[in-house]
């Protein structure tokens, strides 16, 4: 399969199959588009010559395996092993963020924090059903994981402390608020923390609208000037400040944008999963949202060859040394190799299921005692999802967030359309923004 | 006019799972495999460029 797309007055197509990318001119991509595709395309203007010229290209690129290459259509089983953990360390929150997914940190039950004999018995669980995997993770996760400190830290020396033993190494993540960092957090975070997710929404006005206190005032000026010293100091280390944008400022690339002029180089911007009537992203924002994305990818691009680039997570795209053909297909781990621990022990297939009793499986000392439900998340990969068949993004997307589709199309094989064009609008620009690197790389070394 | 700007190198390693799981990367809501790299082979290449 082929994808001809136009990118302003850029032509590219990519080959499903090969995985590989190809600029053209606007009579070949015309001419793909009518011939390969079946799409109602004008290409009587294109000459005789010309087709003969596109025709060669066409069999060259086929007899090197990069057109119309025969995609993988079969998959091995999936393993048992367990590869990572989210550790909901704390089901409470010093915010009242009114999108949050997860009851602004209560998940629709009690405020409580996980004990730190769970969490051992949470690091206990992932060290036993590995298997063979050298390389494990948690995820803190909350709720806000800074709330409970103490237990974090200690669960962290445990997990080294057994991981050492068992010839595991971990990798640990924590996804915060910001409000409790200081200098002992931030020097700990440094330290131990293989990546650190940290949330702000953009410009001040748009994140003080829904991201609040306790006592409903915005948090802004609580936390920008302890992101910029945690940014400061992390060094190499990874990290992202990650924003979510909703209904309310469809015009999300100002956010992005604002955020690299702070100085944070690694950038997520992600659309809100609300059913606030006001937040709410739907098919009727979309062509605003496909918009924005072109207008941020421009911006992206102007920034990076002004010398002051970042790294925005959506754009990123490697087609050269990307994953492997086996986590393409094997899409989300969720309920099979990854699942979400709640202060409680109780496991769920991710923090986007936690809580639903529907999707309870187990807990960290008697393990899974639910089989079918892993059997379920195990046997789901690109090849059960048939909305996956014929869209080129399948082996770049893997079928997409399992909770993400079961949540808007009541099954985790069912891909949700507004999430797939967002996908799909992504990819295509973080393709146009692989060729002009390329370009600029080229002329800067002519 | 065709010109190829990207194709898959040969991947020394399949499944070895040593990559994040997608979901901790960055976004916990709009996950894409695709924006990863294979971590084992960069992690392979810092090595050899050092």
């Amino acid at each position: 399969m082929i994808h001809v797309f136009n990118y302003r007055d850029k032509n590219y197509i990519y080959d499903v199959g090969s995985a590989s990318l190809h600029e053209c001119d606007t009579p070949t991509a015309d001419f793909l588009k009518a011939k390969e595709l079946g799409q109602d395309v004008d290409i009587t203007y294109i000459t005789d010559e010309q087709i003969a010229e596109i025709l060669s290209d066409v069999e060259g690129l086929k007899s090197a395996g990069l057109l119309g290459k025969d995609e993988v259509k079969a998959y091995p089983m999936k393993s048992d092993e367990v590869k990572a953990l989210c550790i909901h360390i704390c089901h409470d929150c010093n915010f009242r963020c009114r999108y949050c997914f997860a009851d602004e940190g209560a998940y629709h039950s009690k405020r409580e924090s996980m004990n730190l004999e769970t969490a051992k018995a949470a690091v206990d669980f992932l060290i036993q059903n590995s298997g063979k995997r050298k390389v494990l993770e948690m995820d803190f996760f909350g709720g806000e994981p800074l709330m409970n400190l103490d237990v974090l830290k200690a669960t962290v020396a445990y997990a080294k402390e057994q991981g050492g033993k068992a010839g595991k190494k971990f990798l640990f993540t924590t996804t915060t608020n910001a409000l409790l960092l200081n200098d002992e957090t931030i020097a700990f975070f440094n330290a131990e923390m293989e990546n650190v997710v940290l949330s702000l929404d953009g410009r001040p006005e748009v994140h003080d609208a829904i991201r609040k206190t306790v006592n409903g005032k915005g948090t802004y000026a609580l936390i920008i000037d302890k992101i910029k010293k945690f940014v400061q100091l992390r060094g190499e280390k990874s990290y992202y400040v990650r924003g979510t944008f909703t209904a309310k400022n469809l015009d999300f690339a100002e956010d992005v944008v604002f955020l690299a002029r702070e100085g944070f180089d690694s950038i997520s911007m992600e659309p809100v999963v609300t059913d606030l009537e006001d937040l709410k992203l739907t098919e009727e924002h979309l062509p605003a949202i496909e918009a924005e994305y072109e207008r941020l990818c421009e911006k992206y691009l102007a920034m990076h060859e002004a010398g002051e680039g970042f790294n925005f997570f959506h754009f990123n795209i490697d087609l050269e040394g990307g994953p492997c053909l086996s986590k393409r297909v094997s899409a989300c781990g969720a309920g099979n190799e990854y699942f979400s621990v709640l202060p409680n022990g109780d496991l769920y297939p991710c923090h986007q299921f936690a809580a639903d009793k529907e999707f309870y499986m187990g807990n960290v000392w008697e393990g899974i005692t639910k089989p079918q439900i892993r059997e379920k998340f195990k046997n789901s990969c690109l090849f059960t999802r048939e909305k996956c068949g014929d869209c080129f993004a399948k082996f770049i997307c893997s079928g997409g967030c399992n909770a993400n589709n079961y949540h808007f199309c009541g099954d985790i094989d069912t891909p949700y359309e507004m999430t797939c064009a967002m996908m799909k609008k992504r990819i295509e620009c973080a393709m146009h923004i692989l060729a002009e690197k390329k370009r600029l790389k080229s002329s800067e070394n002519l | 006019m065709i010109k190829t700007i990207a194709k898959p190198q040969e991947k020394k390693v399949m499944g070895c799972g040593e990559c994040r799981s997608t979901c901790q990367s960055a976004c916990k809501t709009s996950c894409t495999v695709g924006n990863q790299s294979c971590e084992r082979v960069t992690r392979e290449e810092k090595i050899e460029r050092k």
